[in-house]
């Protein structure tokens, strides 16, 4: 420890007290958020957001999970951004394939199509989709959401995964053939074991991203029981109201799941990285 | 391998269940009244529907209310999209305004309630200036000829003050403008910035905006938001608007320092007493009554003017989709009878049709008669931001740039002229 104490430069300081900062302003929003989570209304109302809250205030949370049955919309945001992480991540890798890997013929040009879908604003795919979605009888469920999503999450997936396949070393691919292993065969056997790393940072992404989605979400799921926990947080902000305190209690239950869900799979990423340069 | 196709599995099963259970709540029998609105539940108008929606199972034995809670914002976005299909509800609250209600009426999406308002008289309950919100003309231009909305509540702006600073000052109620000014002097003697505002949002252009209500009359209105004559921006009213508000921030009426707040923080700022005058909606008395505890406050009428901000409250309409008029129908008519409307007074909310002898909290009636001095001196001169699309960014950047000083009131001026003249070529008129 001493050692490593004497090694530190002026410059190692600086960067050790820039981290802070950073971790502080980084953190900062939450602990606002946190103070005024566990406020009520008036104490709020009467001493600003920067206070310190007198004691924990509970109630406003309770009636809120009660109000838009917040169980019912986690499970929603779930079963939604699960499946969607799942579907795309399974879509990406098989495009990516043909792409990266199989070099189809006018791979550049779909490549940019897909880079193109991915620059595309969601507002202008909502009443395309929303037509569509009526005309398949798909208008206000959770399945359209899930498929409008792993569409364009697939988008990107694809893109990414096929830059990274394109650098696939070839002579795994070559040694495998010669092995006398079909082309379904190398891709589950060779390139999926190998590339798990990337895999598993699109599917926690895909996975965080759909969880986070709003716009979407509000337009396609109509009825209550469909909402995903986003949608639900927007019925605290009124038309000329808000409930910050609610709403502060609410987004941190709301983030809790994504965030949970990121340090368990964290861990894994970590693991599969290691494994990969082992070989 | 392995794993993956349980996975798969897994999903697949998902998917199914997903899609099974998707398309329930759409159907609409006889035995269900599929109600939204976007009010709190512990709001005046989120009270008083509770109970209508009660009193309608009562008398309609055997018919259940279906009400879903909505987000304010997804009403907003997406009306026309859920009316134009079958998930669409029976009744729903919704925006008064040419852009809102004025533009799902004229696309065909809502029912015209006309005959229905004359059977059931509810036409002789709303006053004709709160009426002219729930009427649309075939362009969907708000003052027309047909109803498509019922409002049950109103609203309207007041002078919000803060008792214990008026005697602390020793300062008192001002009944006239030039008391007004006055008081606002001897606040800032006293190094507190008399008026709370937020800039970056609605309360800044209500300020101006009341100030030129102050100089102009009910054709002035008619023809700024319901295109019945040439607008003219640079008329004295608007002149004295756009000047007088600059020269109040310069006088410290105002803080420049609210003009990137928000109403939120304007709200708050009058709350925690550091300001003890705020002129805004009745949208907030529930709240201020909930939750200010430190000192005593009452309101008054923006004194020296006979028009206000203020108009109907949202309508309920009917989307034309709607299995169930008829019980819609009975169910507006339920918001529309005395015991709900007296609830709604006595939650701090403003009846349409209000009784001030049916109200029991004294400041709750005074509510109710400052809002019955209004409509029968025909005074609500409704809001600045009506009468074109984004309007309101266009009134909330002017006033920015008066209470910073970067432009001069005539350029300001300038500024609202633009856009409003193209709104109304785009419109047709």
């Amino acid at each position: 420890m001493t050692v490593m104490a004497r090694r530190r430069t002026p410059g190692s300081y600086a960067v050790l007290v820039s981290l802070i900062v950073l971790a502080v302003v980084m953190l900062l929003p939450f602990v606002i958020i946190a103070l005024n989570a566990v406020k009520t209304p008036a104490e709020y109302s009467s001493h600003g957001p920067l206070s310190l809250p007198k004691g924990v205030y509970l109630q406003g949370l309770k009636d809120f999970w009660e109000r838009v049955d917040f169980g019912g919309k986690l499970v929603n945001s779930v079963l939604i951004s699960g499946s969607v992480a799942v579907l795309a991540v399974v879509l990406s890798v098989l495009n990516a394939y043909a792409l990266g890997i199989g070099r189809v013929r006018g791979r550049v040009s779909i490549m940019v199509v897909f880079l193109l879908a991915n620059t595309m604003p969601q507002e202008v795919l909502v009443y395309p989709l929303y037509f569509i979605s009526k005309k398949a009888g798909l208008y206000d469920t959770r399945l359209s959401v899930v498929i409008i999503f792993t569409a364009i999450q697939t988008a990107f997936g694809t893109y990414l995964l096929s830059s990274v396949l394109s650098a696939f070393p070839r002579e795994l691919l070559e040694a495998a053939r010669i092995d006398g292993a079909g082309r379904l065969r190398i891709l589950w056997r060779v390139v999926v074991p190998i590339s798990r790393p990337t895999l598993g940072v699109l599917f926690v992404f895909f996975f965080i991203w759909t969880w986070n989605e709003f716009f979407l979400p509000l337009v396609f799921l109509v009825s209550n029981e469909n909402q995903t926990v986003p949608v639900a947080l927007g019925v605290l902000q009124g038309q000329k109201m808000m409930d910050a305190t609610t709403t502060s209690a609410s987004a941190l239950l709301g983030v809790l799941p994504a965030i949970v869900f990121f340090l368990i799979f964290q861990r894994t990423l970590t693991r599969g990285i290691t494994v990969g340069s082992a070989k | 391998m392995l794993k993956t196709g349980k996975t798969l599995a897994a999903l697949a099963v998902g998917l199914l269940t997903l899609s099974a259970c998707g398309g329930n709540g759409s159907s609409s029998s006889a035995k269900e009244l599929r109600l939204w609105h976007y009010e709190t539940p512990d709001s005046a108008m989120g009270v008083a529907w509770n109970q209508a929606i009660k009193e309608f199972e009562q008398t309609h034995p055997g018919v259940k209310v279906k009400f879903e809670e909505k987000n304010f914002e997804q009403i907003q976005k997406t009306a026309p999209m859920v009316l134009n299909s079958k998930d669409a509800p029976d009744i729903l609250e919704y925006n008064k305004g040419n852009a809102t209600t004025g533009l799902l009426a004229k696309q065909g999406l809502l029912t015209d309630l006309s005959s229905e308002v004359v059977k059931r008289g509810w036409d002789k309950q709303l006053s004709p200036n709160v009426a002219e919100t729930a009427k649309y003309d075939a362009k969907g231009v708000m003052g027309g000829d047909k109803w498509y909305g019922v409002p049950n509540y109103a609203e309207y702006l007041q002078v919000f003050y803060n008792k214990k600073l008026f005697d602390k000052y020793g300062v008192k109620v001002p009944t006239t403008f030039e008391e007004l000014t006055a008081a606002m002097d001897a606040f800032v003697k006293h190094g507190v910035t008399p008026l709370a505002n937020g800039g970056a949002e609605y309360p800044a252009q209500q300020y101006l905006y009341q100030l030129a209500l102050s100089r102009a009359d009910r054709p002035w209105v008619d023809r700024f938001e319901r295109y019945t004559g040439k607008v003219d921006f640079h008329d004295p009213a608007w002149t004295y608007a756009a000047t007088t508000f600059a020269d109040w921030v310069r006088k410290g009426y105002i803080a420049k320092s609210t003009v990137s707040t928000k109403a939120e923080a304007a709200g708050t700022a009058f709350m925690s007493g550091k300001n003890p005058m705020f002129f805004s909606g009745s949208w907030w008395y529930g709240r201020f009554e909930k939750e200010i505890k430190n000192f005593d406050w009452d309101t008054f009428l923006w004194p020296g003017t006979r028009m206000t901000l203020g108009s109907s409250g949202n309508l309920w309409v009917v989307p034309k989709g709607s299995s169930n008029k008829r019980l819609a129908y009975d169910f507006i008519a339920i918001t529309m009878k005395k015991d709900i409307q007296n609830l709604l007074a006595n939650n701090g909310g403003v009846p349409v049709d209000a009784d001030p002898a049916g109200v029991t909290d004294p400041k709750n009636k005074k509510l109710i008669e400052n809002y019955r001095t209004l409509v029968t001196n025909d005074g609500l001169g409704f809001y600045p931001d009506w009468p074109a699309p984004g309007y309101y960014d266009v009134l909330v950047a002017g006033t920015q740039k008066l209470m910073n000083g970067t432009s001069s009131p005539a350029q300001v001026l300038d500024s609202f002229a633009k856009p409003y003249d193209e709104n109304l070529s785009n419109v047709g008129h």
